[in-house]
């Protein structure tokens, strides 16, 4: 939810990269970035923490 | 393409079904799948903007959740309508019954008393699920 509220904020074609250390994130954002349109720009994992990086696209 | 809009009934009172109900809602409604909420019987009580003791009460998992922080779920349901398209309407035949006033439910989240008539015939536009 902080993703979505965060990508209305900025400007079409900023990258946010997202923390986070839970593993449902890892393959519910980028499932979410594709049914509505983003873009995947990468994800790794780090740790015990993946690094999610979405591109706003609309 | 769009997606068929959800309309989800919720009923129970527990807090599993009111959480699972209010994140299915929200991560619906943020991805751009209109979403309409019908909230009638043991559920309605837990709308209510001033809540005696605890606002949740359910099982095992419920006990989890609250001492493990997750997002409240009258949160959730907010945060999908304000990132997306949602609506909530409270049974008006529950509240009738409850003795409930529109003005007795948390403000900004329940937009409306409504039928279930009503919501029936908007659900035969989408997908319908129970709590």
């Amino acid at each position: 939810m902080e993703l979505i509220a965060t990508l209305k904020l900025i400007e079409l074609g900023d990258e946010i990269d997202v923390l986070s250390s839970d593993k449902g994130s890892a393959m519910d954002i980028p499932a979410w970035v594709e049914k509505v349109k983003h873009e995947m720009v990468g994800i790794d994992q780090e740790g015990d923490f993946w690094h999610i990086v979405v591109k706003k696209m609309k | 393409m769009s997606s068929p809009p959800l309309f989800i009934l919720l009923c129970s009172g527990e807090h599993e079904k009111i959480q699972m109900a209010a994140m299915t809602a929200s991560v619906a409604a943020v991805s751009d799948r209109a979403v309409e909420v019908f909230v009638s019987m043991n559920a309605l009580a837990v709308f209510r903007k001033d809540v005696e003791g605890q606002r949740y009460s359910g099982g095992e998992f419920s006990k989890v959740m609250q001492q493990r922080n997750v997002p409240d779920a009258i949160e959730l349901f907010g945060q999908g309508k304000m990132l997306g398209e949602m609506k909530v309407y409270a049974c008006s035949m529950a509240m009738d019954v409850a003795g409930i006033e529109i003005e007795d439910l948390v403000e900004d989240l329940v937009d409306d008393a409504g039928g279930l008539t009503k919501f029936l015939a908007d659900a035969e536009s989408g997908q319908l699920i129970v709590f």
